[in-house]
């Protein structure tokens, strides 16, 4: 197939993790158009040495971290506003500090995190937290930048960027928990 | 250190376990948890799941 054919099939994926980034559909839209433009335009030079895909991606993650500049001031006031919530987690534990409910045993993640329906319901999980928290997360594990540089991207301290990532993790893996692992979809 | 082990709950140890994902922790907060997680699997497990949610994440679009 050609690489230009390959750059169009690609279009619900980007848009699906661009979605899951910036939790605008319009944004993403966007972003995932700029991506696909700059893909064709670069398609002649594409030498092969990564999948289409993997490149494709990599320029989706640029695209995106120009979009956060230029709408930085907006970031900014939905993390502000998120971070106030009151999301005390105090559900999760008991009067002790202890888990209210044990966690499972994931088991072989290997095995786990490469099945497509592990990805769509990890995709829900996210799409359930704050905005805010839901960007941040995505910013520090799918984008891979340091805490440092988020805060300065939301202008926020980093005291609450620690909060929100941990209030982050809490929920998703409690909700792919429920989801995946107690629902009998898994079966690694 | 059995001082020590008793000073964090499974609440605080999880905020340290996020926490030292993102950051290196101080020595005492790295001594708390250390000590936490060798008396409790449970928070083993759940270090285990958040750095399994990290890899999912980094797959994305892999």
């Amino acid at each position: 197939m050609h690489v230009q054919m390959q750059i169009a099939e690609l279009r619900p994926v980007l848009l699906r993790i661009a979605r899951m980034q910036l939790r605008e559909s319009a944004w993403a839209e966007d972003v995932v158009s700029e991506t696909l433009v700059a893909a064709l335009e670069g398609a002649a030079s594409f030498e092969g040495r990564s999948q289409v895909k993997t490149w494709a991606v990599g320029i989706l993650k640029n695209k995106i971290l120009d979009h956060f500049r230029r709408s930085r001031r907006e970031f900014s006031v939905d993390a502000q506003a998120d971070s106030q919530l009151n999301d005390s987690l105090d559900e999760l534990y008991d009067d002790t500090g202890h888990k209210a409910n044990e966690p499972l045993d994931w088991g072989d993640p290997e095995a786990v995190l490469s099945q497509a329906q592990f990805v769509e319901i990890l995709q829900q999980c996210v799409d359930k937290l704050p905005r805010s928290q839901a960007r941040i997360f995505m910013m520090r594990e799918w984008l891979e930048l340091e805490t440092g540089d988020i805060c300065e991207e939301l202008n926020i301290t980093s005291s609450n960027c620690f909060v929100m990532l941990h209030r982050a993790r809490l929920r998703l893996r409690e909700c792919v928990e429920i989801n995946w692992f107690q629902t009998g979809t898994c079966d690694a | 250190m059995p001082d020590l082990i008793n000073r964090i709950d499974c609440k605080r140890a999880h905020e340290l376990l996020s926490k030292h994902m993102d950051a290196p922790l101080s020595p005492a907060e790295y001594a708390l948890l250390k000590a936490h997680l060798a008396i409790c699997d449970l928070c083993v497990l759940v270090e285990r799941q958040f750095r399994a949610l990290r890899s999912a994440v980094r797959r994305l679009g892999a």
